[in-house]
Formats: C-alpha cells, sequence, structure tokens
C-alpha cells in the first residue's frame, strides 16, 4: 500500500542542511498497524506527515497505493489524501467554533456529499461511538477523551483505508488512552490501515509493527 | 456549503463582539455614507426622465463657437424661433415656449409674491405632469386660466382642489382675475422645468416687449424654447437642416464681412439639446457639471474604503485566533479555494449585515442630508429602480473589498506549520501598515480641506468689499407701482429714529440678483463690457462707498440725470489707462465709436459686486432721469433690527395694502453668493469627521489585537520590570509612526489640491502651515488616545496570568 524509497527531509540552516529524515525505505502493506517510536526530534512526526501528504519530502520517491504521490500534483494529491487519508492529533484540532455533529460533517462536505447522505453517514458514526448525547455540544465542553473520540470520528467518517495518528493518547490519562488504543485494534481489525507515532511501549505494542527512528533513520524494524 | 459557511461567519461574528461591532458599524456607516451619495448621483442624472415622451423632447438652444471663445451654448430663445420651426419643420409635432416672470397674486384676500410661468397651449401634450383636477386638453386654452401646483394650492387656498377659483394677478395699476383650470401633482425634485403658476402665452402675447421681440429676431427676453418631434424624426442629429433653418431666417449673418472683428469670428447655430441633458450637461449655460458628483462620489468612495480597510486589517490582525481553524480544514480537506469561498461568504455575510443596517441609518440621516445637499431626495426605489441594482453591487463590492485580501492571505497557511504553532501571524504586515496609512492619509486630507474651506469662506464673509454691507436692508417693490411707492416710503420713514438713510436703484445686490450692461471701447478701441448701475442720487454714499476722486451726484444739477456717471477704479485702469484725477470729466465711448453721452464726474473706490470668485469688472454708476427703482435699500442703526423693521412693515402695509412686504438683508445676500463654498466644506468636514472616526474606530481593533498577540511579550517584560507607561508606549508606538508617515504623505497632496481649488478666487487667502500643524496634532492626538486605551488594558493586567496563558 505504502512504498516509501530514499526518502530525506531536510532544512538549510547557516548553508548547510541538517537532515530530519535522512534515506528512509519503508513498505507498508494493506491491513497492518504500524507504530513509529523514537527520542523527540528524531523525525517521526515530519515521516507521518510525509506519510499523510501534508508534507513534502526533499528527495525520495513516495508510491501510496501505485500512485507516485512524489510526482503529482497539489490537485491529484488532495484527491487521494481526501479519499482515503485520515488524520488523528494528540491535541485533538477540533474546531471551537463547530459542534461535535458539524465537526465529524465537515470532512463530508468538502467531498461534495449530499446532504441527505452526509446525515445518514455521521448518524451511523455518532451511534457506533456512542456519543449521541454529546452531538450538540462544543469541543471545549467535552473532556479530553471525548474530544479524542470525536477526533477519531472525525478521522474515519470519510472511510479511509489509512489513518494516521499523531501521539493519539500523548493528552489523555492512562484509562482514556487504553480506551482510544482499543477502538484502534477494533478499527485495524476491520480492515484499517493504522500509523501511529507514539512515545509509549505499551501502546506500540497495539501494533503489529513497530519502527524505530533515531536521528532521522530508521534504527530497526520488527 | 454555503450554510456550513454561514453557521461558521454568524458563531464567529457572535464570539468576537467588539470586532464583529466595529466592523459592522464602520461599514454601516460607511454604506450609509455611499448610499446617501448614490442617491443623490441617481437622483442628479434621472433629471427629466418622468416626461413619458422624453425621448422626443429637446430643448432650442444657441451655440456659439469659434473665435477665442470656449464653445458654450445658452439657452435662451427667441421669441419667434420656435414658431418658425413648427412651421418649417414637418417632423416638428409641438413647439412650446416658456417665459417665466415674477408677479404678485391674491387669493382669498391675501397677497403673496410667487413665481409665474407662461407656455403656448400644448404645454401638457410635450411634458408628463399629471393633473390631479382638471383637463390637460382644455387647461390652457384661454388667455385668463392658470394652472396651479398642488404645494401652491394648499399654500394659497388651503384646499387642493381649486379649480373654477379666481386667483387675481397684480399688474402695475390693478389686480386681473385668472380661473384655474387645473391643478397638477407636485412638480418633481428632478424635474428642469419648474413652475408654481403656469398661464397661456396667449395672456402676454400682447405685451408691449413680447411683441417687439416677436419682430426682433435677435432679442432674447428670458424665454426657453422645447420642440417635440414625431417618433422616427431624426431631426436634432441632422444638424445641416437646422443650419439651412437659421441661415432662411438670419441672412445677415451669413454674409462675408470686410474686416471682421474677433466677435465675427464666432459662429452661432441653433441646437436640439435631449430634455434629459439639460441638467448634466456643463457646456450648456446653466448646467450641471458631473465632475462635481463624482467628486462627491470620490468622497463617499474614500470613506467607505476607510471601512473595508477597517474589516481587512482586522480580519488579518485575528488571523493569530484563526490558524487553527483553517489548519484543521486543510488537514480534514479543504482545499484552498474552498477557504478562500468561506472567508469571503463572512465578509460577504458581513457586507449584507452591513447594508441593511447602513441603509437604515442612511434614510435616518437622509434629512440632513439633503440639508446639505439643497436636495429633497427620498429612498424611492420605484422611482430609481436603478438603486437596487447599485447597492446590491456596492454589497458585492464592499464584500470583496474587505474579504479578498484576508481570504488570500489566510488561506495560504501552511498546515502543518500552523498546526504546530510555527507561525505566529502578529497584527501587521507591511500590508495593512500601509492601509492603516491610507486611512489616515484620506481622513487628515479630507479635514485639511475642510479647515483651508472654511477659512476662505470665512476671509470671504468677512473681507471689506468696498460697501458696508451691515444693518442694509432691500426691500423688493417689484410690480408695484415702482415710481409712486419710492419717494413716498422714503418720505414715511426717513425721518424715524434708527433709520440712517434710505435709498433705491433698478437693481438688486447679491446673490441671485441680475446684472445689467453694455459694451464700451477702451482707449485701444477695443470692445469691454461694462456694467451699468442704475441708482438714485444718494445711492453710493447710503451704501457707504467711497470716492477717491470727483464727487457724488447732486439732485440740484440737470445734467447728473443726463450724463453724468460715476465709474470704479477698475474702469479707470481698463478702459481708460489713466489715473482716477485724470479720468475726472472724459467721456465714454460706446460701442460704435461715438462719444458724447456719459461723462465721468466721479471715480469710486472698486467694491465687489459680485462674489469673489471674480474680480471686479468695470462699472459705473448713473442717475436715470426715469427713475423706476425696483429695490429700496434702507440702512439701520446698528443693533436689534426687530423695532426697526417692525417700522418698515407697518409703514409699508399702510402704503402698499396689495402687496407683500419682502425685504432681505443686504449682507446674507452677498453670504448667499458662498452657498456652494459653504455646502461643500460641509460635505468634507462630515466625511472628514466621519472618516476619521472609522480610522480610530480601526485603530482601535488592531490596538486591541495588538496587546492580545503580544500578551507573552508584555507579561515578560513586566516581570523583568517594565512600568505601565513604558509598555503603553510600547504599543503605540507603532501606530504614532504610523500616523506621522500618513500626515507627511498628506499634507503635500492636501496643500497641493487646495492651492488648486484656490485658483478659481480672485481674492483668497494664503495656505498657512499652521492649518497642517494643528490637524497633524490633532490626527496624532486622537490616535494616542485611542491606542492608549488598550495599551493601558493590556499594560495593567497581571503578567502573570498572561505566561500562564502561554
Amino acid at each position: 500500500m505504502i512504498e516509501l524509497k530514499h526518502i530525506s527531509k531536510w532544512y538549510q540552516v547557516g548553508g548547510k542542511p541538517t537532515f530530519i529524515l535522512k534515506d528512509i525505505n519503508l513498505t507498508i502493506k494493506e491491513g497492518e498497524f504500524v507504530s513509529i517510536m523514537g527520542p523527540s526530534g528524531s523525525g517521526k512526526s515530519t515521516l507521518l506527515h510525509i506519510l499523510g501528504m501534508l508534507d513534502d519530502a526533499n528527495e525520495g520517491e513516495y508510491h501510496f497505493m501505485d500512485q507516485p504521490v512524489h510526482s503529482l500534483k497539489e490537485k491529484q494529491r488532495s484527491q487521494i489524501y481526501k479519499q482515503h487519508v485520515g488524520f488523528v492529533f494528540q491535541a485533538y484540532h477540533l474546531i471551537d467554533e463547530l459542534t461535535v455533529y458539524e465537526n465529524i460533517e465537515t470532512p463530508l462536505i468538502y467531498q461534495n456529499i449530499k446532504t441527505n447522505e452526509r446525515k445518514a453517514m455521521v448518524a451511523d458514526m455518532i451511534d457506533r461511538f456512542n456519543i449521541v448525547g454529546k452531538k450538540d455540544l462544543f469541543p471545549t465542553q467535552l473532556s479530553g477523551g471525548q474530544q479524542q473520540l470525536v477526533g477519531i470520528a472525525r478521522a474515519l467518517i470519510a472511510k479511509p483505508k489509512l489513518l494516521l495518528a499523531d501521539e493519539p493518547t500523548g493528552n489523555l490519562n492512562s484509562k482514556q488512552g487504553e480506551e482510544i488504543m482499543d477502538l484502534f485494534k477494533q478499527l485495524n481489525k476491520e480492515g484499517v490501515t493504522i500509523i501511529q507515532v507514539t512515545h509509549s511501549e505499551k501502546n506500540a505494542g497495539y501494533g503489529s509493527h513497530i519502527i524505530n527512528l533515531l536521528d532521522g533513520r530508521i534504527e530497526k524494524t520488527n | 456549503m454555503l450554510k456550513h459557511y454561514l453557521k461558521i461567519a454568524f458563531r464567529n461574528l457572535a464570539q468576537q463582539k467588539v470586532l464583529s461591532g466595529i466592523n459592522i458599524f464602520g461599514l454601516s456607516v460607511g454604506i450609509a455614507c455611499f448610499s446617501l451619495f448614490l442617491l443623490y448621483a441617481v437622483h442628479e442624472f434621472s433629471y427629466d426622465r418622468f416626461h413619458t415622451k422624453a425621448d422626443r423632447i429637446y430643448r432650442i438652444v444657441e451655440w456659439w463657437e469659434g473665435g477665442e471663445r470656449e464653445p458654450g451654448g445658452y439657452a435662451w430663445a427667441y421669441t419667434p424661433v420656435a414658431p418658425a420651426m413648427k412651421r418649417d419643420f414637418p417632423d416638428v409635432e409641438y413647439a412650446i415656449r416658456l417665459k417665466g416672470s415674477d408677479c404678485i397674486v391674491k387669493a382669498a384676500d391675501k397677497v403673496f409674491r410667487t413665481s409665474i410661468t407662461y407656455a403656448d397651449t400644448a404645454f401638457f401634450h410635450v411634458f408628463t405632469f399629471p393633473l390631479i383636477y382638471g383637463n390637460t386638453n382644455t387647461a390652457l386654452q384661454q388667455p385668463n386660466q392658470l394652472v396651479i401646483t398642488q404645494e401652491k394650492a394648499l399654500q394659497y387656498f388651503g384646499t387642493a382642489n381649486v379649480v373654477g377659483k379666481t386667483l387675481e394677478l397684480k399688474t402695475d395699476s390693478a389686480f386681473v382675475p385668472f380661473t384655474i383650470s387645473g391643478v397638477t401633482e407636485n412638480i418633481p425634485a428632478n424635474s428642469s422645468v419648474k413652475f408654481n403658476l403656469l398661464g397661456s402665452f396667449e395672456h402676454i402675447a400682447n405685451d408691449p416687449m413680447v411683441q417687439q421681440s416677436n419682430m426682433n429676431w435677435y432679442m432674447t427676453i428670458g424665454m426657453q424654447a422645447f420642440v417635440q418631434l414625431k417618433p422616427g424624426s431624426r431631426l436634432a442629429s441632422e444638424q445641416n437642416r437646422i443650419n439651412l433653418f437659421r441661415r432662411k431666417y438670419y441672412p445677415d449673418d451669413y454674409k462675408p464681412k470686410k474686416n471682421p472683428t474677433k466677435e465675427d469670428l464666432i459662429q452661432t447655430s441653433f441646437r436640439l439639446q435631449p430634455i434629459r441633458d439639460i441638467h448634466m450637461n456643463p457646456t450648456i449655460e446653466g448646467g450641471n457639471d458631473p465632475k462635481n458628483i463624482w467628486i462627491l462620489i470620490t468622497i463617499a468612495g474614500a470613506v467607505l474604503l476607510i471601512a473595508c480597510i477597517n474589516f481587512t486589517t482586522l480580519a488579518i490582525g485575528r488571523s493569530a485566533g484563526r490558524a487553527k481553524e483553517i489548519g484543521v480544514r486543510k488537514v480534514i480537506g479543504s482545499q484552498r479555494k474552498q477557504l478562500i469561498s468561506q472567508f469571503l461568504a463572512e465578509s460577504f455575510l458581513l457586507s449584507v449585515l452591513s447594508a441593511a443596517t447602513g441603509l437604515m441609518l442612511g434614510s435616518l440621516l437622509l434629512p440632513l442630508f439633503n440639508q446639505l445637499a439643497d436636495r429633497k431626495l427620498s429612498f424611492s426605489f420605484s422611482r430609481f429602480p436603478e438603486l437596487i441594482w447599485l447597492l446590491i453591487g456596492l454589497i458585492v463590492l464592499v464584500g470583496f473589498l474587505a474579504g479578498s485580501y484576508p481570504a488570500l492571505v489566510l488561506s495560504a497557511f501552511k498546515p502543518i506549520e500552523v498546526l504546530k504553532k510555527k507561525v505566529r501571524v502578529g497584527g501587521s504586515n507591511l500590508f495593512t501598515r500601509s492601509l492603516v496609512t491610507l486611512q489616515f492619509v484620506l481622513s487628515i486630507g479630507l479635514i485639511i480641506s475642510t479647515v483651508i474651506i472654511l477659512q476662505q469662506i470665512a476671509f470671504m464673509r468677512t473681507k471689506n468689499i468696498g460697501l458696508n454691507k451691515e444693518n442694509l436692508v432691500m426691500i423688493n417693490t417689484e410690480h408695484i407701482g415702482n415710481k409712486r411707492i419710492y419717494p413716498l416710503y422714503k418720505q414715511a420713514i426717513e425721518n424715524n429714529a434708527g433709520i440712517l438713510g434710505v435709498t433705491a436703484s433698478e437693481m438688486g445686490l447679491g446673490a441671485g440678483e441680475g446684472l445689467m450692461g453694455a459694451g464700451y471701447r477702451d482707449f485701444k478701441g477695443e470692445l469691454k463690457g461694462v456694467i451699468e448701475y442704475p441708482g438714485d442720487y444718494n445711492y453710493l454714499n447710503t451704501m457707504g462707498m467711497s470716492l477717491i476722486a470727483g464727487r457724488y451726484f447732486n439732485p440740484a444739477l440737470a445734467s447728473d440725470t443726463t450724463g453724468a456717471v460715476i465709474v470704479n477704479e477698475a474702469l479707470v485702469q481698463e478702459l481708460l489707462g489713466t489715473t482716477p484725477e485724470k479720468a475726472l470729466g472724459t467721456q465714454l465711448l460706446n460701442a460704435k465709436g461715438n462719444r458724447g453721452t456719459k461723462t465721468i464726474i466721479g471715480v469710486a473706490r472698486n467694491f465687489n459686486f459680485e462674489d469673489l470668485k471674480q474680480k471686479v469688472r468695470p462699472q459705473f454708476y448713473y442717475r436715470p432721469s426715469a427713475f423706476q427703482p425696483s429695490r429700496i435699500f434702507v440702512r439701520l442703526q446698528a443693533g436689534d433690527p426687530g423695532s426697526k423693521l417692525a417700522l418698515l412693515n407697518k409703514t409699508w402695509k399702510k402704503l402698499v395694502p396689495d402687496a407683500p412686504f419682502e425685504y432681505s438683508f443686504v449682507d446674507e445676500k452677498f453670504d448667499n453668493f458662498y452657498k456652494n463654498e459653504t455646502r461643500w466644506s460641509n460635505i468634507a468636514g462630515w466625511a472628514g469627521g466621519i472618516s476619521i472616526f472609522l480610522a480610530c474606530l480601526g485603530l482601535f481593533g488592531l490596538a486591541a489585537l495588538a496587546a492580545v498577540n503580544r500578551t507573552k511579550e508584555i507579561g515578560i517584560r513586566k516581570v523583568l520590570g517594565a512600568t505601565v507607561t513604558h509598555v503603553a508606549g510600547l504599543l503605540s508606538k507603532d501606530f504614532v509612526k504610523l500616523i506621522t508617515v500618513a500626515f507627511a504623505i498628506a499634507t503635500p497632496l492636501a496643500w497641493y489640491m487646495m492651492h488648486y481649488w484656490l485658483q478659481a478666487y480672485a481674492w483668497r487667502i494664503n495656505i498657512t502651515w499652521q492649518v497642517f500643524a494643528l490637524t497633524g496634532a490633532f490626527a496624532i492626538l486622537l490616535a494616542v488616545a485611542t491606542v492608549s486605551v488598550q495599551a493601558i488594558k493590556a499594560a495593567i493586567a497581571n503578567p502573570v496570568k498572561a505566561l500562564r496563558n502561554e
């Protein structure tokens, strides 16, 4: 599903390139649940952003479902992205001005899905996540765990094949964290490919693979 | 999608109450201003459109071109021309002559002075002035019929249905009864043809002057003429046919001249001017210059622009607060153009809300505006259907103008950077700084202009014009046995306490009064215009004019009524090219080059009988032997004029019971010369006041945002020991800099514009640096005060709180 070949990313600092990612080669198959680990500054988030097409590599090839992402135009890339990728953040990043219902609905609006269909899809998702009673609340009225649930619901609403999560439990207590990870496991069983960045060995254990990054390189995969 | 955008927009508005308030209020004021000026412009361009046959109605004008003359036309019509056109051109359906004059009428024992217009019978076939009562086919058939407007009917009779009632018109000796045959709806404000009373041309056809003018194809008696062409006629553009017509009746004009003078080079022709062109064609006498309207629209546009800039700068200033939303939206699949649409939707929503409140505000301000603009406008969509489209256009324009830059900037944020908080979008990039500067350039410029216009008006009002215009009352004695009344009246009031002098003349003084003149040869033989002023013996001394050579008129000398003139300095200089002393005893050369009828007995100091735009033209005073004064001048003692006016009125009622006592103060008549200037200063003043208010409003919002965006910095500084003054200074400094720059830009611009404007005045003030210094200081003080409110608020906040927030 995903194939990275010789991906590098650097910034120019004082005329010299400082590498964030260096010569990353990686293959992820559909249905896998991969955890990316590593110390701060090892390039985990950048790798995730490149995988999520939010950021470009300076060098290398990225194939997503047999499409050469690195050579696609912005428009085509955003098309693939909209259809196949969902994102979950550590800080949830819900839109404060929108209700729970509207937050979940928004991605569908950007995919020009008709109102009736949208209603049905959002209603299903809200049912499934057991947040029917919360649908008219605003994000600030929810606990962190609930906010992250909404964030995941929003990421899943467009039925993506790939779910990317950047420290999804980082702001949650351990019980809430466990619930989220159980949910991820469940989703993975249903066929969603998941890549998460995490600091926690325990959370990484939920996945099928762990990729360890150090100073922009893959140290080991298991 | 749109619903979604609007929802977000509403919630944003509700959340940011202060900013939304500033935006909506500012834009409303801008739109209110602009829509009022728009209404004014639409009104000005809508003149005479209401006539159902407007596209076939033309005014006959005389066009002068050639020689050293600017091409231009006059709306006067020679009495026989219009009927001749009807006779000669088969495609002229009707020809209408209109002759207006002043009259005294008696209705139910009350007397009024009003204007009356005499028209040819087909008047109502050509012009669309619906009758409320009466029949348009018969209304002007008899010479003693009158049509009256509803307004005047109500004034004179207290009721509108006055058909069949009698209205008496005063002639020199008696009142002549007329029957009212029709009542028209009030004349629309946007009509070039206006009347209070409409009589039949037949009635004045036997008047000696009209008869004389009917024989003389060169004599004008203040008449206008219109023709209505048959459908399909192209006569108005077939100038050849019109030229042939003129050649037929003015054969002398087309004979070659042996020694053509400058005047002979001027070619005269008749033209047909479309009626809808009358009000807005400055090349024909009496037409307005559309340039002025564009200036007004530009000023209103500047006010609107300032309000739009507020929206833009505040939106940019608040971008930090919205960065997260934008980042998230991009991550969950929004394209840039969708974000642009979202932000534009917000500004359009704001624009619509502001337009709604702005129009309400506009209708509230309409009476004030009407006073300023000297018009009677109303927001009538049925009368001005184009107003709807213009307003929709305005809403779209405002939405776009205000929203497009923030939409472009905000939608360009990179999601990753925003979400990682890498971009800290401050409140002020170069662009917003320039916009704020522009706002203050416009407002400071308008205020400087206002001050200079006001100074010039004050100068013109108080300048010694060579005549003592204070405490001088002018009484109108037209149509009331002039010869008889003046000596009687003079005798009756002359010796009363508080009356310092009484004199009379055949001409009025000040704005709205006519001038008479004739051509005389100067010492080089060139023809020059000279204003002739017929007054009583004591005219000059009573008016407070002084002589620099010679003597005043002497009633004891018979020759003083036959050929003696007192000339002004300008005449001595321009026509005689000599000194006042040497001019005495000189005889003036008339246009034919003959001497002998007018001998100079005195030279008077120049007196500005026209407004101060004009230089003093050559002028002389004389005492006609058959003196028919139309104005009596009474010089009062300084102080409360009440009792003296009561005396004048009482005496008048006794001597002239059948005519209204009509007086005016001469200083007011002179002030009226500057009505236009006063209007412009009012308009510029209001616009300047509103625009600086809006600019400060924006500044207030920006300062608030700057304080928010710099909360952390302020907190750290305070922890390090900064005082409140220090912090307030820190926040104000940036803005003061901008306003100083604005002042530096506005000063030369305003100076140049006002210098140009002042060139139109022969007498004008010098622009002093104090005006600029004071205006600049005022603007900077105002801005500092505005910013300080926010700066101090930020500075006294607890720093620990600020730091914890981060």
